[in-house]
């Protein structure tokens, strides 16, 4: 038996724990309505963190994934996890909540068939992918920062045109204007 | 050896919010999740309430010593004048339809996002008060007393509702959350809690007549310039009529379309539209302002502001009004002048299209007419020469603002003007547009930079329908038909749909517009090449 196929067979369920572990760092009201609409503009957050869930865990797997795909997937949920109430350690740990999980239906398994190996390697796939997640998580934080001094600028964009014109402020760099 | 945590003990500590008990669970004023408090000089000069320096974050909010009875009297006060809010707090049947309907709760998760609780906050304080049982009973049936945490609580909350009324559209009784958010936040000002990036524009409007205070020999000089670039592109410099008496019409848009990027090309959209026309119009630097940030405040605030349209109108002798692209002006207009400025003058007529004899029948009693529903009767009736190829590198679709779909029903006809004169136009999915559309998530005041975090997660629905058709049809531009969303989409864009911008529909128009007289167009308003530009040239497009 190839080692993706331990992870296939109990693909739904680990990914359901997961998910559901994932939907448990929201406050416990909130949790009833992420698991049941499926919506994925009525309940976007159930279905970012489905799409970047399912992804992530083929991955780990060892499926041929690229990174680019990876990105892709989990694009939207780190996204969201960025400007939502946690630290970074708690935007980010989502990830790690699939290790236990993992060694509970996979490990034992693999370790029987001799396969241990393979399964440290899934566990290293998920390091890097948290590793990617990470350069993403602060590439958001990066947008929202330089997004506050755009507006700032953009508010007052021809205001400050004007007092150029009529002398008033320093000219900008040619061309920027 | 010290123990590490592990990822689950590090999550451990989410709040605990046990069903029974989440009268008890206080909100955290955290940098990013509140705004910054008006300044006492302002508060002071618009002669509001209690006027004071305080810091949300602190614990002592420097309220007046008898600000529990100051609340439970204006309270009480506010009750009698609207029988609607009576009304909201007696009916609710906690049916929770509303519950997953807010932006600001699909985006943060808090459950006091949820509009049924968001509610609860201030029925909880009208069930001690007004209600038997709750005199009795008390916690047990979801009644509380007025408390400090209390007050911090309504200011946190009151302050995540962009009063954009999603949700009432799914209550089957029509609670409208979005009118109780409005009376929470008067009620937090009669003991001197407001917010600067209100209350500073209301400040300006008040003195000048304009969110940013700009006088009026430098509103027309900065209207100058715009009219200067106008010539550039399309080599007819518009006329731009400022203060003139006699005309038909006065025009009347949100000051950010003069001042802030990118709404400047929807104001040289008008400026071009109007020039082509020969439209018998003037500006005016008094009414420089469509935008009400008073209508955040109190209606009271709403309604001083408001009256300088009328006031302009009959002053400068004009028949009735034409509206440009604004928001909450609209929800202004159209749900309470009447009431608060009406009746018009006695020199205000029902509006008349001079170019199609259209009677706006709807605006019989406002005499104002907006700009997406005259401009979609001059295209219907053919008075618009239109060559929508120019507009051929946009991928667009529409974002309808929530004041004016939801609270006007203004749908059809921005969408009809821009399948007009833009030849790619996608729909986001239909649970995100129209009368369910989603707010930008910076509506009624949000709009201001220091929770831009906040304004990333709660306007996260509508990033994400845009993400979609940007990933599925290529969408690079998002019109819209209101000032501040072209204020706050913008980075709402640039954080879940980068590549997308946003622009207003009159600037599209104007790109589009085959003005008599004009030179070879080569660039858009924005100065960018237009497409096409290698091409053969289409027949007889040029300035007949
Ligand atoms: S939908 Fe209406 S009745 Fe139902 S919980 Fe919400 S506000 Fe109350
Ligand atoms: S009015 Fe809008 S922002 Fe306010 S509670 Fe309702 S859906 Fe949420």
């Amino acid at each position: 038996m190839q080692s993706t196929e331990f992870f296939f067979g109990v693909r739904d369920m680990v990914l359901e724990e997961w998910v559901n572990a994932i939907f448990n760092t929201y406050p416990f009201q909130t949790t009833g309505f992420l698991r049941t609409s499926k919506d994925p503009f009525a309940n976007p957050v159930a279905d970012m963190t489905r799409e970047a869930a399912s992804t992530v865990y083929e991955a780990v797997s060892g499926w041929d994934k690229k990174p680019s795909e990876v990105r892709q997937a989990i694009d939207r949920f780190i996204h969201l996890r960025a400007v939502q109430d946690f630290l970074p350690s708690q935007a980010m740990l989502v990830f790690y909540l699939l290790k236990p999980i993992l060694r509970k239906h996979v490990m034992p398994a693999m370790q029987k068939a001799g396969k241990l190996k393979d399964y440290l390697d899934a566990e290293s796939r998920l390091d890097t992918i948290v590793l990617l997640g990470f350069d993403m998580y602060t590439k958001s934080r990066e947008v929202v920062a330089q997004n506050r001094i755009n507006e700032i600028k953009n508010q007052h964009a021809q205001l400050v045109r004007w007092a150029q014109r009529v002398g008033g402020a320093p000219q900008l760099d040619e061309g920027q204007s | 050896m010290a123990k590490l945590p592990t990822p689950q003990e590090l999550v451990a500590n989410r709040p605990a919010f046990p069903a029974e008990a989440w009268l008890e669970t206080k909100p955290k004023f955290v940098p990013g999740s509140y705004c910054y408090p008006a300044k006492k000089e302002t508060m002071e000069a618009l002669h509001m309430p209690h006027p004071h320096e305080w810091d949300p974050a602190a614990d002592d909010w420097q309220l007046p010593e008898n600000w529990e009875k100051i609340l439970c009297d204006a309270f009480e006060d506010r009750l009698k004048k609207h029988r609607s809010l009576k009304l909201f707090m007696d009916i609710c049947v906690r049916c929770g339809a509303c519950a997953d309907k807010c932006q600001f709760f699909l985006g943060t998760n808090d459950p006091k996002n949820m509009p049924v609780l968001r509610a609860e906050l201030l029925r909880s304080l009208y069930r001690r008060d007004y209600s038997m049982l709750g005199k009795i009973l008390g916690k047990k049936i979801g009644a509380r007393s007025w408390d400090y945490q209390t007050v911090k609580e309504l200011f946190f909350y009151a302050y995540q509702c962009t009063e954009c009324r999603r949700c009432s559209l799914f209550c089957p009784y029509g609670i409208d959350t979005a009118e109780i958010t409005a009376i929470v936040r008067e009620l937090l000002h009669e003991v001197g809690l407001g917010l600067h990036w209100i209350m500073d524009p209301v400040k300006n409007c008040s003195y000048t007549g304009n969110h940013l205070g700009i006088k009026p020999h430098s509103y027309v000089e900065i209207v100058e310039m715009l009219a200067d670039d106008c010539e550039d592109i399309v080599g007819v410099r518009p006329k731009t009529p400022f203060n003139e008496r006699g005309h038909e019409i006065l025009f009347i848009c949100p000051s950010g379309d003069v001042f802030a990027d990118p709404g400047i090309y929807t104001f040289m959209g008008y400026l071009i539209l109007f020039n082509e026309l020969d439209l018998d119009y003037t500006l005016s630097t008094y009414a420089s302002e469509g935008g009400n940030f008073g209508s955040f405040v109190s209606f009271n605030m709403a309604k001083k502001l408001n009256a300088k349209m009328y006031e302009e109108a009959q002053r400068l002798g004009c028949k009735w009004i034409l509206g440009g692209e604004c928001g909450h002006m609209w929800r202004v207009i159209n749900q309470y002048m009447d009431t608060y400025n009406g009746p018009t003058p006695s020199n205000m007529t029902t509006p008349v299209s001079p170019y199609t004899g259209t009677v706006f029948k709807n605006a019989a009693s406002t005499k104002m007419v907006h700009i997406a529903e005259f401009e979609a009767d001059l295209i219907r009736h053919n008075k618009l020469k239109l060559d929508p190829s120019r507009n051929d590198d946009l991928i667009c679709t529409w974002h309808d603002s929530c004041n004016p779909a939801r609270g006007m029903g203004l749908l059809d006809e921005p969408r009809y003007v821009l399948k007009h004169v833009v030849n790619h136009f996608y729909e986001m999915p239909e649970n995100t547009i129209r009368e369910q559309t989603f707010c930008c998530g910076a509506g009624s005041g949000l709009n201001t930079e220091e929770i831009m975090e906040l304004r990333m997660r709660s306007g996260m629905p509508r990033g994400n329908a845009l993400r979609y058709v940007q990933q599925k049809y290529g969408v690079n531009r998002m019109a819209c038909c209101c000032a501040i969303d072209r204020a706050t989409l913008p980075p709402l864009a640039d954080y879940w749909a980068p590549g997308v911008t946003i622009s207003g529909l009159t600037e599209l128009v104007a790109n589009a517009l085959v003005c008599k007289g004009e030179h070879k167009r080569t660039v858009n308003l924005r100065q960018e090449d237009l497409p096409h530009l290698d091409e053969e040239e289409p027949e007889g497009n040029e300035g007949e």
